[in-house]
């Protein structure tokens, strides 16, 4: 699904210039469950970006699902993360005028599907996160984690083939966390390739396999026996 | 393009920030209105201008003798010049292209009387042509005709204050007046653009007049029309050529310039179009300055809106949001801002005008109004200057990375 192959990014400030990533070798087949790890300053936000297409990089490769991701213009760009990626975001990143299905609609919104069938397919990704009754109501009106759920069921409205979360868990208590990993769970027992950058232990073991970046390589990549949530959404 | 939730967005952007997005709108609206102002206010200065013509035809040329005031030919200065029937047979064979219609005039005081009322009017000769010179409507019964002039008829076109005057409520047509001590048949009544002077009038056949006023084949003066198709060029050309054509018939010296004199309202009408259009230009320009501060005002209240929404942009943007997305969304609202604005202030501007303008008559300023093209130019412009004020706001939108949007926490 995700091929990665000896890719380098720096970043230049005026006259200095900082490497970030040093060469990464990195695949995620579908339907893994990878969590990545790392302190801040290793490169686990620039890789992350790197996937989400939000950044470019210098040097290697990137595949996503056989398609060479490099040189995109602004409009392909958007193209291809509103086909191939879902985002779920640390600050959940709902738009706060919209109602929690209308956030929910707005990738289909960019595919160009009509308002009815959006709405539609809005209300059944939102019932599988279970929010069903919170169809109308607006992101203020909602608790952290159902936040996320709605954000989640946002990135998944566009069936795309990878989730990419950056720290998902990052703003809520330790409850509404371990909630949330277990729709991430559930979401990758249904075969969703799902990729979460975190920095705490615990989460990242609800994961399948962890990766540790430290000063722009990859330290350590192991699979990891699953830690189970037992979800009462 | 016109999907609601495009719609909805622009509309949740400016109720989220009325206050700013009125006071912009006030100063696009403030900028229509001085435009719209200032272009009726014009058009009612020029309205005024073409009143003052307004009795006769605008196409027109009247010569009229006067006396040298230089010494030619082995004449002395001081020689009155006069015109007859046969200069109007001239001008007719020289310039038979040139001109539409040519009449002489013959005028003179009448004492008029009718039963028991008597009044001093002026009654002028002249030839059936006169009519579409001065403009002349005949509301009941007919102008002089050609019948009238070989006969030498005693018959008259009564004006319609003299008719009021002498006749009251009485039908004057085939009626006779005595006029010092003549009697003549009333054959038509006429009416004259908005002036009471010329309605104060009789109009009788000059070959009638010549005979019974001295027996002389004098004229006072010529009007005639030119050819209607002629350039505003050609038609100072033509009264030019007529007055040198004039000069050398009359036996006048080239450079005298008292006497024989052309008046060709092309000249005047010439004025005052250029006069308006400066006007106009000017009014134009006013307006457009007004309406750049408005714009300026659009384009910053964007640009400051975006800075609000760039986080916004940017999740957009990751979930599959074009640049073209963005730019649509930008510009949309700016010309709906700019468009609405304008229109209410166009609006209002129209308002005031059409309540004022029954008001406001005067000589020099009658009916301000705004015309159509008005409309659609303004229009136009609202349309443009819209899309010129969110120009650089949706470009800058469209730039936002998404990567340093979402990093803004």
């Amino acid at each position: 699904m995700i091929e990665i192959k000896d890719l380098h990014k720096s970043y230049r400030t005026g006259s200095t210039s900082l490497h970030v990533l040093k060469g990464i070798n990195f695949s995620v087949k579908e339907g893994e469950l990878v969590a990545i790890m790392g302190s801040s300053g290793s490169g686990k936000s620039t890789l992350l970006n790197i996937l989400g297409m939000l950044d470019g990089y210098d040097e290697g490769s990137y595949h996503l699902d056989n398609v060479l991701i490099k040189d995109l213009n602004e409009t392909k760009a958007a193209n291809y993360r509103n086909k191939f990626l879902g985002f779920i975001f640390q600050s959940f990143n709902l738009i706060n005028y919209k109602t929690a299905w209308e956030n929910v609609s707005l990738p289909l919104y960019y595919q160009g599907v009509g308002r009815k069938e959006r709405k539609e397919r809005a209300i059944a990704y939102l019932d599988s996160v279970g929010l069903k009754p919170w169809v109308e109501h607006l992101p203020n009106e909602l608790s952290g984690g159902q936040k996320q759920r709605v954000a989640i069921a946002r990135a998944m409205a566009a069936e795309p083939k990878v989730l990419l979360a950056d720290e998902p868990t990052g703003a809520l208590d330790s409850v509404t966390s371990h909630e949330v990993m277990a729709l991430i769970q559930k979401i990758n027992d249904e075969g969703r390739t799902i990729l979460v950058v975190t920095h705490e232990e615990d989460i990242a073991h609800m994961c399948k396999r962890i990766v540790h970046l430290k000063d722009g390589v990859i330290v350590s990549d192991e699979v990891v026996e699953q830690q189970r949530v037992e979800a009462n959404v | 393009m016109f999907s609601r939730d495009l719609w909805g967005e622009i509309f949740h952007s400016i109720k989220s920030n009325k206050l700013r997005t009125f006071l912009t709108g006030f100063s696009v609206a403030w900028g229509i209105f001085i435009l719209v102002i200032l272009l009726a206010s014009v058009k009612g200065m020029e309205n005024g201008f073409i009143k003052q013509f307004g009795d006769d035809a605008t196409n027109s040329i009247f010569i009229f003798p006067s006396t040298t005031k230089k010494p030619y030919g082995g004449f002395e200065a001081g020689r009155r010049i006069r015109l007859d029937n046969d200069d109007v047979t001239f001008i007719k064979g020289t310039f038979e292209d040139s001109y539409e219609y040519i009449s002489p005039r013959f005028s003179n005081s009448v004492n008029a009387s009718y039963g028991n009322e008597t009044g001093n009017y002026s009654i002028t000769g002249v030839t059936p042509d006169h009519l579409y010179i001065e403009k002349t409507e005949i509301y009941a019964g007919r102008y002089i005709n050609q019948n009238d002039m070989a006969n030498t008829l005693k018959v008259v076109v009564m004006g319609k204050v003299i008719a009021k005057e002498l006749f009251k409520d009485e039908d004057p047509l085939g009626k006779q007046v005595i006029l010092n001590g003549l009697a003549y048949r009333i054959i038509g009544l006429f009416s004259d653009d908005g002036n009471e002077r010329e309605e104060n009038k009789f109009y009788a056949p000059i070959s009638t007049m010549q005979r019974v006023y001295g027996n002389t084949d004098q004229v006072d003066q010529l009007a005639l029309t030119y050819n209607p198709e002629f350039t505003f060029a050609e038609a100072i050309n033509f009264s030019d050529v007529l007055e040198i054509v004039m000069k050398r018939r009359k036996v006048i010296d080239p450079d005298d310039q008292g006497a024989i004199y052309v008046r060709n309202y092309a000249e005047g009408f010439a004025r005052v179009t250029d006069f308006t259009t400066v006007l106009n230009l000017i009014s134009i320009a006013v307006g457009f300055l007004v309406l750049i501060a408005g714009i300026v005002g659009i384009g910053n209240i964007l640009i400051f809106i975006i800075k609000e929404r760039t986080k916004e942009i940017g999740v957009r943007k990751a979930l599959g949001a074009k640049p073209f997305d963005v730019i649509k969304l930008v510009l949309l609202e700016s010309v709906f801002i700019t468009t609405i604005a304008g229109f209410a202030g166009m609006i209002f501007a129209m308002g005031i005008i059409t309540a004022i303008s029954p008001f406001i008559d005067t000589e020099a300023f009658s009916n301000p109004s705004v015309d159509i093209v008005t409309v659609v130019t303004a229009t136009v412009v609202l349309i443009v200057a819209g899309l010129i004020a969110g120009l650089v706001p949706a470009i800058k939108a469209a730039k936002v990375k998404p990567i340093e949007a979402l990093r803004a926490d």
